[in-house]
């Protein structure tokens, strides 16, 4: 320790913060910083069940600098930083530990340009996904990725999580639609990754932004590609009486070549939930429902939905309906898109699970998630990108039940190595996170993990970018320095 | 601190943050604290884990329009408008909102003649500009109104307290159309002056009960419907089976119709005689959208008298008008004011139709020609018929 250190460490750790807080409010100005107690807590949470955050001092930046001055501060002072949008992250990516800084992206909300000739648009990362594609309706376009909560996610947390959703099956995720983004490094510095050019050169960064969760630097503008509309969309709609005919259809319909813009499976359980909030028609006495949509040129279209339909009546479905109308269409997919919030209706908390397994090792995972639900005495829902094989397994209970949480954890961690043994991996688009980072090591070599930490100290080399997430402990050098503790507060 | 919510009400929300794309202040700021999600999640702080409420906690709360935009949006049904209702009427209680002084305007509320004498004054000292601005007070109230004159015993019309002094001829106007539909209408007047819903909003939930209990006695006498014309008050008629929980009370709010609803029902018996060429963009009183969820009867009453009925690309997003918001919250409300311009300005239309007085002063104090969709009605019926061989 050296002897400034020392003489830091006789006066009282708060001085300390304020004067980092008082740096902060001068580079901003004093309604864009926080440090209160109740504000504290808020971004001390997303929409996961982790509740072991602590954030610092609450930054709502409005421009590139403001969030390159937000980085130089924060690493004068030896603090780390955390970005967030607008906390629906599901893994607890958002969470802030050892009460780093967190830059709350949301009022850098801008949509920059839009360039129709070349399908390209540069947003800032707190425009929310939803409000992307309604700007861009008129001109006949939208951007492809679409979350359930893409009604109130950010782009810049699409960016952060590479997220998928039902379209992605066609389309590709997050990852496909990006181009190249600007980015604030944790050392201040900005940089631009990517490029509009077909072909970009050299290593692909962008690549390996996408998806970091925050950990290498903070997203300020993004080139995101717009995706025109579809001429003809059909919206099927597969009833069956068992959750393996509808697990079996899926494959059965990808084995046939078809790749439809989406294919999604719930459970009877969550569509009796969410029938009786968007009343779109969903049959509440089929084991399981199948959405299927089919998107593309008006003839094509028709091919591919009489041949899903009789693969399905092959594979066991007792119905098969076809949306007439827009409006039947839209409350579909409302329906599907609010499933999670719609399970309030049966408990007040939810763990949402989020693995992939093989498409043809649906079925029998799925029996598995359920057997393990009965052994903990669980409800369990299903909900999944069946498509791509992304399984969405609910559990539901009741938080304030003593060790319940404890439970639903030991459960969850089943599940995980449940999809690990069928040849699947950890998470489809949710993320890491906390969630998830016990589990590294079962799907990744400790060579592999140590790879991955060499990139992220690439870009990253005091680890003060979201540290404690995705790398677990061993391997990340975020438990150095960077979760250092800091009271809450008088929340604590 | 005990806020004194039901605990199953509080624990129906899971946080998946799906409402706050729909909450104005949300939309304004980007911020966690003022959202439902992060009101909702204070509530459950301060409540369950026994925390003090913080000023910034206060803000949070008192920053909230009420609009309940959230509450459509909530696929897990959490009854936000109650649990911040609630929390509003137990932070009054403990004095820690709404100072002694700010109570004084709501008791002039329930005294018609007062209130008529006081607008007269305001109308007054608006003219001479000592009034400042950031009141945000209509400049087109009128001095004198003209009687309601009752016209027979089918229906009430509920006339109300502010509306009733400032836009007394939206009530005239819908008291014509509900006669050319041939029903008699009475006017309810003075002897039920008003309904409370601003007291509920405000927090004095105590006052909002008496005030219930007042107007349920005084229209109690027969089973007539009662006809509303002002969004906010409708809502807040409906609700008095909730906000009293008596067998009565529920019997009173299931005689309250929006008086869009009522004309919609009755609508085969209009005959249509002439068109306004108007644009019409609708505009839906929050309180009539996400509260009543009748917003759907203005389009269908309207729509035979003009040229054409233009929906807003906002989702009924709240204009920030809510009651006395726009006086407590001058900055966020007319925030929210410019996002509803805007929306209303992508659009080519003549005149925008409000059905709740408080939005439509708002809106109007933002240079937006705006109407009460029965004004318009009244006005299109009033035309000379045209023969209907032509």
């Amino acid at each position: 320790m050296s002897f400034i250190d020392k003489i830091k460490n006789l006066i009282k750790p708060s001085v300390f913060e304020d004067v980092f807080v008082a740096e902060l409010v001068a580079a901003l100005s004093p309604e864009r910083v926080r440090f209160d107690a109740t504000e504290r807590f808020l971004h001390s949470h997303d929409s996961s069940v982790f509740d072991e955050g602590n954030a610092g001092p609450i930054c709502f930046p409005i421009t590139t600098r403001e969030v390159q001055t937000i980085m130089r501060i924060s690493e004068k002072h030896g603090r780390s930083i955390v970005a967030r949008g607008a906390g629906t992250g599901l893994a607890g990516g958002a969470i802030p530990l050892g009460a780093p800084v967190v830059v709350v992206m949301t009022k850098m909300n801008k949509i920059l340009e839009i360039d129709i000739d070349n399908r390209v648009a540069w947003v800032e990362p707190g425009v929310i996904n939803l409000d992307l594609s309604r700007y861009l309706q008129p001109f006949g376009f939208h951007f492809a990725p679409d979350p359930s909560s893409q009604q109130v996610c950010t782009i810049g947390g699409n960016v952060a999580n590479n997220s998928g959703g039902p379209h992605c099956l066609a389309y590709g995720v997050t990852d496909a639609h990006v181009l190249a983004l600007e980015i604030v490094l944790p050392d201040g510095e900005v940089a631009t990754i990517g490029g509009l050019d077909p072909e970009p050169v050299g290593f692909d960064l962008r690549g390996a932004f996408i998806g970091s969760e925050g950990t290498l630097g903070i997203a300020t503008k993004i080139a995101v590609r717009i995706t025109k509309n579809p001429p003809t969309v059909r919206t099927l709609l597969l009833s069956f009486s068992s959750m393996r005919a509808a697990a079996e259809t899926v494959s059965a319909v990808i084995a046939a070549g078809i790749v439809p813009a989406a294919m999604e499976v719930m459970d009877q359980r969550i569509t009796i939930a969410v029938e009786s909030f968007v009343g779109a028609g969903y049959p509440t006495d089929a084991a399981a429902v199948l959405l299927v949509e089919v998107e593309g040129l008006v003839d094509g279209v028709q091919i591919d939905a009489s041949n899903i339909r009789e693969i399905g009546f092959k594979h066991g479905a007792t119905d098969v309906r076809v949306a007439e109308t827009d409006n039947e269409r839209e409350l579909l997919w409302k329906g599907r898109k609010t499933a999670f919030g719609a399970i309030a209706q049966i408990a007040p908390d939810y763990y949402l699970h989020d693995t992939v397994v093989p498409r043809s090792a649906l079925a029998d995972v799925l029996e598995k998630v359920n057997e393990v639900a009965e052994r903990y005495d669980l409800i369990v829902m299903n909900v999944f990108h069946a498509g791509d094989g992304n399984l969405h397994p609910l559990l539901l209970f009741d938080a304030r039940e003593e060790g319940m949480l404890e439970k639903v954890h030991a459960a969850g961690a089943e599940i995980m190595r449940i999809s690990l043994d069928a040849g699947g991996v950890l998470s489809g688009e949710h993320g890491i996170g906390i969630e998830k980072q016990a589990y590294m090591d079962e799907l990744f070599t400790t060579e592999d993990l140590n790879h991955q930490n060499r990139l992220r100290y690439a870009f990253d080399p005091q680890c003060r970018s979201n540290p404690g997430k995705i790398l677990p402990a061993g391997h990340s050098c975020a438990d150095i320095q960077s979760l250092k503790n800091v009271p809450q507060g008088v929340w604590g | 601190m005990d806020l004194k919510l039901d605990s199953e009400e509080l624990n129906t929300c899971v946080h998946c943050g799906l409402c706050l794309p729909h909450c104005p202040t949300f939309r304004i700021t980007g911020e966690e604290a003022l959202s439902p999600r992060g009101r909702i999640r204070l509530m459950q702080e301060i409540q369950t884990n026994d925390q003090m409420v913080t000023k910034e906690a206060l803000a949070s709360f008192e920053t909230c329009i009420q609009c309940r935009g959230c509450e459509p949006a909530c696929p897990s049904g959490v009854p936000y408008g109650s649990l911040i209702e609630q929390t509003r009427k137990t932070l009054v209680q403990e004095n820690r909102i709404l100072p002694r002084w700010q109570r004084i305007p709501y008791h002039v509320l329930t005294r018609p003649r007062l209130l008529r004498f006081l607008s007269r004054l305001l109308t007054i000292a608006n003219k001479v500009h000592l009034i400042p601005k950031r009141f945000a007070i209509p400049k087109n109230i009128p001095f004198f109104n003209k009687p309601l004159i009752p016209s027979g015993t089918d229906v009430y019309l509920f006339t109300g307290c502010v509306m009733d002094a400032w836009q007394r001829e939206t009530h005239q106007a819908g008291k014509r159309v509900l006669e050319h539909l041939g029903f008699g209408v009475t006017p309810t007047g003075d002897r039920v002056p008003c309904c409370g819903a601003l007291h509920t909003h405000a927090g004095l939930g105590t006052k909002a009960q008496e005030i219930a209990e007042n107007v349920i006695n005084s229209l109690s006498d027969n089973e007539r419907p009662i006809l509303v014309d002002s969004a906010g008050c409708g809502a807040a008629l409906k609700d008095y089976g909730h906000l009293l929980g008596t067998e009565e009370a529920l019997a009173f709010s299931s005689r309250i119709f929006d008086i869009h609803e009522w004309v919609e029902k009755h609508i085969e018996t209009f005959a249509v005689s002439s068109k306004l060429s108007l644009r019409v963009a609708i505009q839906d009183p929050c309180h009539l959208r996400h509260v009543q969820r009748s917003h759907r009867a203005v389009r269908n009453v309207l729509e035979p008298f003009v040229d054409e009925v233009i929906e807003l690309n906002d989702d009924g997003l709240c204009c920030g008008a809510g009651g006395a918001f726009s006086i407590f919250q001058p900055d966020l409300a007319s925030k929210a004011r410019d996002q509803k311009i805007a929306v209303i300005n992508e659009k080519q239309c003549d005149v925008v139709a409000s059905a709740n007085p408080g939005c439509s002063m708002h809106l109007q104090q933002g240079g937006i020609d705006i109407r009460h969709p029965m004004d318009i009605i009244d006005e299109a019926i009033s035309l000379k018929t045209i023969p209907s061989d032509l």
